[in-house]
């Protein structure tokens, strides 16, 4: 049998008196590159939340390569492959740029702590392998010089790329970027598409919150569209490009 | 059983203790919702102004009136400028739990300044109006107590005048509310800051004065009204007013029910049990303050002190050098004294070795790492005398003792997070000391436990300083090198994770938690073991040696070495055990240049002295660090 990466089912997030999240449904298909969109205060960042656990939902279920959940914490999700990154961007200060990446591998080291510090050997070997794997991705992202300096001193486009291949450090099998082109500029934005086209096409399944409209149209297999916690629309580029729904939320918030 | 009158009586003795403690309570709120801080100087500030006063009135003989206000102007003034100059700047620049030591650096500068104007004695002020007593119905009340009554009672009206009926309030107010907003408005953020800071100290101040005539005070009483104060407001809900009145006046008439019904040795434990009880029922106090802050949108987590790593060679090179220095100490000529401070330098080194695991990685504050200490030696010393334990085993039953320790501590502060851990360890570790004191069948009590052996392994006998001091640079030596392994692995990656960040961490499967609670571990083993050495070295060991000032002396070694560094520590310990040794005049300073060397370390030295010859010693011959690029770089053309 096969399961849907993510099957979101009528979630919903209320804060005090605001109704941030409504009845959102979804499905995700396994290797899909999906887009979510909608203006400021949508609830795009909300659902993250509550996918991961961070604010769990008021209600509503998730669930996960067929598993539910409900209960599980940030970090057993991060374990089961469901890995995401921050509106802004949340590199690890007082760590190397190298170091930062590595920290992304936590889920797969196998050395127990005690034989990290007794210096063994299959400790030191598997910290060099997952250095090489690290540097090869900064590389990717043009940082491979820069391995050694605070990851907070380089500037605001290269810390949201440290973080998405921090993300993929994780190996995980799906992403969730929330806005990780916000602060590029186009040529920079067009080189991100294309890595996450590349990281798709790796077998990554990717949600990707983006307000861009040009990036979305030209790599998304699918996009759903949020307004005010509901999702007022979704599939293809195409589909949703026609849709008067999708113009009109925008239209709308721009008065 | 006291009749209804006693009972009268015991509720007036503790409302009347508590007022202090609310007042203690009121200025940590107050500058808690201004800078987000807690400030442990609090308590501090009561003795400045009773010491004050004692000048004006006993020694000047100023009026009586005159005397108060000299006292409250000149307290304050005082505290003012040394807030403008190290807390202020500090709130902007440092990370918020930096900003905690540094003010737990001004609670012990402070205390030293007292100790070197005021000595070591306890010293009582003359009431405002007479020692007779009044008597209401059957009840009689000290004068002072209708006075400090009084004052406490004027203070908690003009607070709440000033905030919520004048301007200044309410830009008080919107710099609580949301400092960010408040700057945008055109308010001055960092005055405000002083501001609080300023009344807090006015508050302190007269609580200190009216309160000096009952309960007599000495050079380090501050440390008993913050630990006090913190407990009220952690009961109350910390920031929130009537939570830190509520709090203090539930503190202190449960203490005086405490002291009647139980013992006064206990009434304190009892304090503190109940402060447990509440961070884990409701950790945000009786009344919770504030508004819940959306905590995916990244809250400030400096960092200011700079990245220093040593190449492998280098470290290896200079850390061998460095070994086979200290190695050969004991060999030449040193002054009578020194090697035995050598020896407990590096006893404490091991302790704080553990503290930096916790504090400069993983980024924790303990407050109470001399629970760990105590527990660690007193059940190796109580072992090895009662019990005729081998000093080996009772050094390995304090690591276990200490660990179960640190994970039901675990059960609490899990749950806890910024301040209230803090809070939760200085808990602990005042808890331990006041069970050491009390509990005087087992520990010996205030006078201290005699007659213990040397430590040994097998019959071997480490009974001189020069073999203990040994013992203890080997044992550092490897401890260094075994964390170092842990450090540049998975292990420290995920200490310093969570350190900075702990929602992006979880994002990438670490559990935080986890991480904690071992950090947590690993420290109370490190102290632990510490301790019993601490208790062999001395053949002797009292509560003192190993009470909460020793927490606070151990967080300034580090920060004076250099958190997040291993070694640092050990330059810390070295330079705070040897200099009072090696002069002698200085010991009256001791206190004092701790606080100082703490606070000025915060602020000018972020990397410690370790961490500065570090980078001195990284930058030997060592190829141009690459500046770090000015745009976002190209990425690679194909993704593999
Ligand atoms: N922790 C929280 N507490 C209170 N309100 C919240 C919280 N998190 C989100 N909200 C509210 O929920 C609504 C949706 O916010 P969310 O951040 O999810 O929007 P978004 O679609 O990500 O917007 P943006 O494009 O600006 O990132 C907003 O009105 C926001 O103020
Ligand atoms: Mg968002």
């Amino acid at each position: 049998m096969t399961y849907p990466a993510l099957e979101v089912h009528q979630l919903s997030k209320r804060f005090g008196g605001l109704l941030a999240m409504d009845a959102v449904t979804f499905s995700i298909p396994v290797g899909s590159l999906t887009a979510l969109i909608g203006p400021n205060g949508a609830g795009k960042t909300t659902l993250f939340n509550a996918v991961t656990n961070l604010f769990p939902p008021s209600s509503g279920a998730v669930r996960f390569m067929g598993q539910d959940m409900a209960g599980l914490t940030g970090a057993r999700i991060a374990e089961l492959g469901l890995v995401r990154t921050f509106q802004t961007a949340r590199v690890f200060p007082g760590m190397t740029a190298l170091e930062n990446v590595m920290a992304g591998a936590h889920r797969h080291v196998r050395a127990s702590t005690a034989l990290q510090m007794l210096w063994s050997p299959g400790a030191r070997r598997e910290e060099r392998v997952m250095a090489d794997k690290a540097e090869a991705l900064l590389d990717l992202i043009g940082l491979r010089a820069f391995r050694d300096i605070a990851a907070t001193e380089l500037p605001m486009g290269a810390q949201k790329n440290l973080e998405v291949v921090r993300a993929l450090m994780a190996r995980p099998r799906m992403l969730l970027l929330d806005e990780p082109a916000a602060g590029l500029n186009d040529s920079e934005t067009a080189e991100l598409a294309a890595l996450l086209m590349a990281i798709r096409d790796s077998g990554i399944t990717i949600m990707v919150v983006e307000h861009n409209m040009s990036l979305v149209m030209g790599i998304a297999d699918q996009v759903i569209v949020l307004d005010a916690g509901r999702v007022v629309a979704s599939g293809t580029p195409a589909e949703i490009q026609r849709d008067p729904r999708v113009i009109e939320a925008y239209v709308g918030q721009e008065v | 059983m006291p009749d209804l009158n006693g009972i009268i009586q015991i509720v007036i003795g503790g409302l009347l203790q508590g007022g202090v403690f609310a007042a203690v309570a009121l200025g940590f709120s107050l500058v808690y919702r201004v800078t987000g801080v807690i400030n442990l100087a609090q308590g501090a500030f009561c003795v400045l102004g009773a010491m004050a006063m004692y000048y004006f009135q006993t020694i000047f003989h100023w009026p009586l009136p005159l005397a108060v206000l000299g006292a409250i102007v000149s307290a304050t003034l005082f505290s003012l400028l040394i807030g403008a100059s190290t807390f202020v700047p500090a709130v902007s620049k440092l990370p918020v739990s930096s900003v905690l030591v540094l003010t737990a650096g001004l609670l012990t500068f402070f205390e030293g300044v007292a100790l070197v104007v005021w000595g070591n004695q306890p010293y009582a002020l003359p009431p405002f109006s007479g020692e007779a007593p009044v008597s209401i119905g059957s009840v009689r009340v000290p004068t002072q107590g209708l006075w400090l009554a009084a004052g406490t009672l004027v203070m908690i009206v003009a607070l709440w005048w000033l905030l919520n009926r004048t301007k200044i309030g309410n830009a008080l107010r919107a710099c609580a509310e949301n400092p960010l907003a408040a700057r945008l408005m055109g308010i001055d953020v960092p005055r405000m800051m002083l501001l609080s800071f300023g009344l807090a100290a006015a508050i302190g101040t007269l609580s200190g004065i009216l309160v000096a005539p009952i309960t007599s005070l000495q050079f380090d009483s501050g440390r008993f009204f913050t630990t006090s104060g913190f407990i009220a407001v952690a009961i109350g809900g910390l920031g929130s007013f009537a939570g830190s009145i509520v709090g203090g006046f539930l503190l202190g008439v449960s203490e005086q029910f405490a002291a009647f019904y139980v013992s006064s040795l206990f009434a304190n434990t009892l304090a503190l049990l109940l402060l447990l009880v509440m961070l884990i029922w409701r950790p945000q106090g009786i009344f919770s303050s504030g508004p819940q802050r959306r905590s995916d949108v990244r809250d400030d987590m400096r960092i200011h002190r700079p990245l220093i790593r040593l190449t492998t060679s280098k470290a290896i090179g200079f850390g061998l050098a460095f070994v086979v220095l200290l190695a050969v100490l004991p060999l030449v000529q040193l002054p009578s004294g020194v090697l035995s401070s050598l020896a407990i330098a590096m006893i404490l080194f091991i302790a704080v070795l553990g503290l930096d695991v916790l504090m400069g990685y993983a980024g924790q504050v303990s407050l109470g790492q001399a629970g760990f200490m105590a527990v660690g030696g007193y059940a190796a010393a109580i072992l090895a005398t009662t019990y005729d334990w081998s000093p080996l085993a009772g050094v390995l039953a304090g690591i276990v003792i200490s660990v179960v320790c640190a994970l039901a501590l675990s059960l609490v502060t899990g749950r806890l997070r910024g301040h209230y851990l803090a809070l939760a360890t200085l808990t602990f570790g005042l808890l331990v000391d006041s069970l050491t004191v009390g509990l005087v069948d087992l520990t010996g009590g205030p006078s201290g436990l005699v007659g213990i052996p040397s430590f040994a392994i097998g019959s071997f006998e480490f009974d001189t300083p020069a073999r203990m001091y040994w013992l203890a640079l080997a044992l550092s030596v490897v401890l260094v090198v075994i964390l170092q392994g842990g450090m540049r692995s998975d292990f420290g990656r995920t200490l310093k994770a969570v350190r900075t960040d702990q929602l992006a961490a979880a994002a990438l499967g670490i559990n935080v938690g986890r991480v904690k609670v071992v950090a947590l571990c690993i420290s109370a083993a490190l102290a632990s073991i510490s301790g019993s050495l601490y208790a062999f070295q001395f053949h002797f060991l009292s509560p003192e040696m190993v009470a909460t000032p020793r927490s606070f002396e151990m967080i300034a070694m580090l920060v004076l070495g250099g958190e997040g560094t291993l070694v640092g520590g050990l330059f810390g310990s070295l330079v705070l055990t040897l200099l009072p040794t090696l002069v002698q005049s200085l010991a009256l300073y001791k206190t004092a240049a701790e606080g100082a060397l703490l606070v000025i370390t915060f602020l000018f030295l972020p990397e410690g002295l370790f961490g500065r010859l570090a980078m001195w010693i990284a930058q030997i011959g060592a190829p141009p660090t690459p500046v770090p690029p000015a745009s976002t770089p190209k990425l690679a053309d194909k993704a593999s």
